[in-house]
């Protein structure tokens, strides 16, 4: 097995990712920092029209029970987060595990909501084959 | 993921960061750069590594619009396919799996500066995950019964 070391440094990668967090910051920086909060959003501007349909990965429309195309993860259930997919998927949920805080506390992380997976393939969307790889964290 | 002062519980939930949820609707979820997974030839074996992802940390999480702050995360999460194979599939809801039962461990730092909060997991090798799978998947389109 030939492993990378290579770590990659992540950032949004699309437009609309971007904006998601500029929309984060401000709606979080409203309350802390309303300035930056106006800078930001200001200098993006609106988002521009994509004429055959957006290339972001589409959620499974059933899984929207709860109103966010998400399920636990589990036996029996899909683990991936997108539809029209074909390629490799792994998912793992309900962990247990420990770490420690800068003021040296013990936290737990894990619980059935500490769910992560990862899909990586091809998919269609916008009228068109894409591909990618994505995780769910 | 989320973090606890104390056992693991709703009422002892002290942080949960994650990616925010896209205006496409997909739901935690981001892409992952080149490089960033690596598979074994047989498909086995998988790491996942990010390194400076943009995340929130929602402390209230999944209340109703829990207040969000940013923060950033480092994780790595390994999944090793077990022999014990599985096959899901499902016509009414187009989709097929094919892969191993799976053992998954994760290591991760998460950063919240503007409350100077960091946290650091312990060494991957301590952390255990009770469900975990490996394999591949169709769905819509891809799905043939």
């Amino acid at each position: 097995m030939n492993l990378e070391k290579k770590i990659p440094q992540v950032r949004n990668f699309s437009r609309r990712g971007f904006l998601t967090s500029g929309l984060i910051l401000a709606a979080t920086s409203a309350l802390r920092l309303p300035g930056r909060a106006e800078a930001v959003t200001a200098s993006e501007g609106p988002e521009k029209f994509t004429y055959d349909g957006s290339t972001d990965p589409y959620p499974i429309p059933w899984l929207d029970k709860n109103g966010s195309h998400n399920q636990p993860a589990g036996s029996g259930n899909e683990p991936s987060s997108i539809y029209h997919f074909k390629g490799k998927v792994a998912r793992c949920s309900d962990f247990t595990g420990m770490g420690t805080d800068n003021k040296g506390i013990r936290l737990a992380f894990g619980s059935p909501t500490t769910d992560n997976a990862f899909m990586q393939g091809e998919y269609f969307t916008g009228r068109a084959v894409h591909k990618g790889t994505f995780a769910h964290l | 993921m989320t973090l606890f002062k104390g056992q693991l519980a709703p009422a002892n939930q002290v942080h949960d960061f994650h990616p925010a949820v896209g205006l496409c609707g997909l739901y935690l979820v981001v892409p992952v750069p080149e490089g960033g997974l690596t598979l074994s030839d047989d498909g086995k074996i998988a790491i996942l590594q990010l390194k400076n992802l943009e995340i929130i940390d929602q402390p209230t999480w999944p209340a109703f619009r829990a207040e969000a702050t940013l923060a950033r995360m480092d994780i790595k999460i390994v999944w090793k396919a077990k022999g014990e194979r599985v096959r899901y599939s499902d016509p009414q809801k187009q989709f097929r799996v094919d892969g191993f039962k799976a053992i998954a461990q994760l290591e991760a730092t998460v950063e919240v500066p503007s409350i100077g909060f960091s946290w650091k997991s312990d060494p991957l090798e301590t952390s255990k995950a009770n469900f975990a799978l490996i394999g591949d998947e169709v769905n819509g389109k891809y799905y043939t019964p």
